[in-house]
């Protein structure tokens, strides 16, 4: 179905190249999963497939696209329209109209399908994707996982034979991220359509695919089964880890085989004892706070301590409520009950980074910080340096990466040393390295001792980071406590080390290491 | 290879452009055709029917999709400008936008970025009648004379002062033009200020113009400085989102197979 042979590229303001000899065949209905570091052009060999690379960016391309039967040198990306679906990493910048129907009816209607034709296919695709309940629904009011099905049905409605995807569950707290690889696989099982997806949450996706492409650094191209590629890639979801460090022979993608293999571990190993962080006085305090949203109470009266040294973790479904206790703790909206903050500086990262970012380059947004704070002149670039060593002074702070970007925000923030530091939902979008580099800035805040307030879907984020874990479900609490107990209670909430060792008390993997030495 | 450019008019297009214009020119300047034979003819025939080839010129001309996507954007956010300011005393926001797009873009897809927002603001205000080709041809023109302001390097100093002289001029313009195609229609027959059919060129430019700066207080001079002002305060940013989208949407860039 698709062929690369020897593909390189270099885009022509570049100064290196970006695809190096890339040789892999694809069969049709297969699911493909392309991984690689951030930066190596997973994006780019996606937009290779039909022919927007080179042919609306420009650049060098060697080497032959083939794509079922046609080469991409000579079949322009319009003429490919109908063989190619693709889904962009953020589907509501590419809808174009208001109601589910009118979108999916819109790439038809380009094309200049009969009516009758038109009618039959949505009705088809409303079907196929579950969308029928909402097929009257203005998009904008959709959530994140329904907007990514009415993406993938808006691509479905001229019958592709390849889907492309660009990081679809990224943005999509866990339920929803289900819900759309669920779909994924019955188009692929089903219709027999190829479909292709560039990922960073290997964790959520690995148990679906059927095949993996590794783009290595050196160029080095790796095609093969999910065993065999994770077995030694630079990039693994926490359940290989485990494997990994354990030194299994075999490479497990589910917990229910890994925990097959584990049994002998999980009995003979010892219990830990975790270390309690330090906490020191209580740095916010609430009384019966509560939000409403005219007479709709959207948080439940709450009282709250949280103490500096701490990680608390904030999580709970979307429209639980976690961005409104935040944003009551901050003062941007309006509450009843009290707020007391014993700190001098609050630092807010906000759900969409761009909102901190206003100028023109990177540098002007360092210099802003250093004296909006006043700050000695470099304090915020020099931050950033070790933060992201990479990042180019006179890049435009929207045409960074997901990972830089949140470098920028974090040096921007955190370079006024803040006491209490809350963020929201900070890892959309983040590979396993910037999330590293996250966890390590975080935890060594926490250290010096301020507190850090952190809205997460992110289990594994959790896990590793933090020491305490706040459960809201429709604006109520329902769980406060210990990280560690927490997470032990509710299975679903867990993440996969936790899952596979059950019922023992490991949360990562060098808990288990350390029970096992 | 290269990537497909900008919306560029072909030879064949310009000269079209041309000849539509000097067809809707007569439709504008017929007043000073000193002539007993009803002259206001070419205010009925002239501009409509230059209008309608014009339209048909536009429609087969060939896109490209992120022309035809930026064109869909700054003409949609252009003609929504408009009635914000609902005309009164000249307050129209749309024109520094549609300045500043040209200067990027250049002057063809400034022409037709002009008179097609023109087009599409009249479906939201409600703006149609017999002066719709004349607004339609004027904000076509006002896009031309912005987008052949050539982008020098060495002079980007002074890119945002010269911007806003041609805010002040287009703005001028403008008003002349509109001035002109309502004019002889606007004063009925007796004053001292009206059109005399058959009378000298002279007599006729003398009233238009005393009647054109009588008027223009209240609308041709506060368009002037506000849209002059309005380049002046939010220009920079502007072109900076601009020069943007025109480096992100790549156009012409090389294409090599190997």
């Amino acid at each position: 179905m698709i062929k690369f042979q020897n593909v390189s590229l270099i885009y022509p303001t570049a100064e290196r190249t970006i695809l190096d000899n890339l040789n892999f065949e694809i069969g049709e209905g297969e699911f493909v999963l392309l991984i690689g570091e951030t930066g190596i052009g997973k994006s780019s060999v996606l937009k290779l497939l039909n022919g927007l690379v080179p042919h609306h960016t420009g650049g060098i391309l060697a080497g032959n696209v083939e794509v079922a039967g046609f080469s991409t040198r000579n079949v322009r990306p319009g003429e490919l329209a109908e063989l190619i679906g693709i889904v962009g990493q953020n589907p509501i910048n590419g809808f174009v109209s208001d109601v589910v129907e009118d979108e999916l009816a819109f790439s038809m209607e380009s094309l200049n399908l009969p009516e009758e034709v038109m009618r039959k296919r949505i009705e088809e695709i409303l079907d196929l994707l579950s969308l029928h309940s909402i097929r009257d629904r203005k998009i904008a009011t959709l959530s994140g996982g329904e907007q990514q099905r009415v993406a993938i049905g808006a691509a479905m409605v001229l019958h592709p034979k390849i889907l492309v995807l660009d990081e679809p569950t990224s943005a999509l707290d866990p339920v929803a991220a289900e819900e759309v690889l669920a779909i994924l696989q019955r188009l692929v099982h089903d219709l027999g359509i190829t479909i292709i997806i560039a990922e960073h949450r290997l964790e959520r996706v690995i148990g679906y695919v059927d095949t993996v492409i590794e783009i290595g650094k050196d160029g080095a191209t790796r095609i093969g089964k999910p065993e065999e590629i994770l077995k030694d890639s630079k990039i693994a979801p926490p359940i290989v880890k485990l494997a990994r460090a354990l030194k299994l022979p075999k490479i497990a993608l589910s917990v229910r085989d890994l925990r097959k293999e584990t049994e002998e571990i999980r009995t003979n190993g010892r219990d830990i004892s975790f270390e309690t962080r330090l906490t020191g006085s209580p740095l916010i305090t609430t009384e019966k706070l509560n939000v409403k949203y005219g007479s709709k109470l959207a948080l439940s009266p709450i009282d709250l301590k949280i103490n500096s040294g701490e990680v608390v973790a904030l999580m709970g479904r979307n429209g639980a409520g976690k961005s409104s206790l935040i944003k009551a703790l901050l003062g941007i909206i309006e509450f009843e009950g009290e707020v007391n903050k014993f700190a001098k500086r609050n630092g807010y990262i906000p759900q969409d980074a761009n909102d901190l970012l206003y100028h023109q380059n990177v540098a002007a947004e360092c210099e802003q910080t250093d004296s909006d704070n006043n700050l000695t002149k470099g304090t915020t670039f020099a931050l950033l340096q070790q933060l992201a060593p990479s990042i180019s002074l006179n890049s435009h702070p929207r045409d960074l990466s997901e990972g830089q970007r949140l470098a920028l925000v974090l040096a921007i923030v955190l370079s006024p040393n803040p006491d209490i530091l809350i963020l929201d939902e900070p890892t959309r979008g983040l590979d396993y390295q910037s999330k590293a580099l996250l966890i390590n800035q975080l935890t060594a805040r926490a250290k010096s001792g301020s507190a850090v307030l952190i809205a997460t879907h992110d289990v594994e984020l959790v896990a590793e980071l933090a020491s305490r874990i706040i459960i809201l479900a429709d604006g109520e609490l329902v769980a406060d406590g210990p990280a560690i107990d927490v997470l032990l209670a509710s299975p679903a909430f867990a993440p996969q080390v936790t899952k596979v060792m059950s019922p023992r008390k490991w949360l990562t993997v060098s808990d288990v290491l350390r029970a096992n030495e | 290879m290269r990537t497909s450019d900008i919306f560029k008019f072909t030879a064949f297009k310009y000269f079209a452009l041309l000849a539509t214009s000097t067809l809707s020119a007569l439709g504008f300047f017929w007043p000073f055709i000193n002539s007993n034979d009803r002259p206001e003819i070419f205010f009925w025939l002239a501009t409509p029917v230059a209008f309608l080839i014009l339209m048909a010129i536009i429609g087969q001309a060939k896109f490209d999709a992120k022309s035809l996507a930026l064109l869909a954007v700054l003409s949609a956010i252009i003609a929504a400008l408009r009635p914000l300011g609902a005309g009164a005393a000249g307050i129209e926001p749309m024109w520094f936008l549609l300045i500043l797009s040209s200067y990027i873009f250049g002057s063809s897809f400034g022409f037709v970025l002009g008179s097609i927002s023109m087009m599409l603001s009249a479906f939201l205000t409600g703006g149609f009648g017999p002066w719709l080709p004349y607004q339609v041809f004027a904000a076509g023109w006002v896009g031309l004379i912005a987008g052949s302001i050539p982008q020098i390097k060495r002079f980007k100093k002074f890119e945002i002062p010269i911007l806003m002289f041609v805010a002040v001029i287009t703005s001028e313009v403008f008003g002349i033009l509109m001035d002109l195609q309502f004019w002889p229609w606007a004063l009925g027959p007796k004053t001292q200020l009206s059109y005399l059919p058959g009378e000298a060129v002279y007599e006729n430019l003398n009233r238009f113009f005393i009647y054109h700066f009588s008027t223009s207080m209240a609308w041709n001079v506060p368009r002037a400085i506000f849209t002059a002002m309005l380049i002046a305060i939010v220009g920079p940013g502007v072109l900076q989102a601009l020069r943007r989208s025109a480096r992100k949407a790549n156009f012409s860039t090389e294409i090599r197979f190997t």
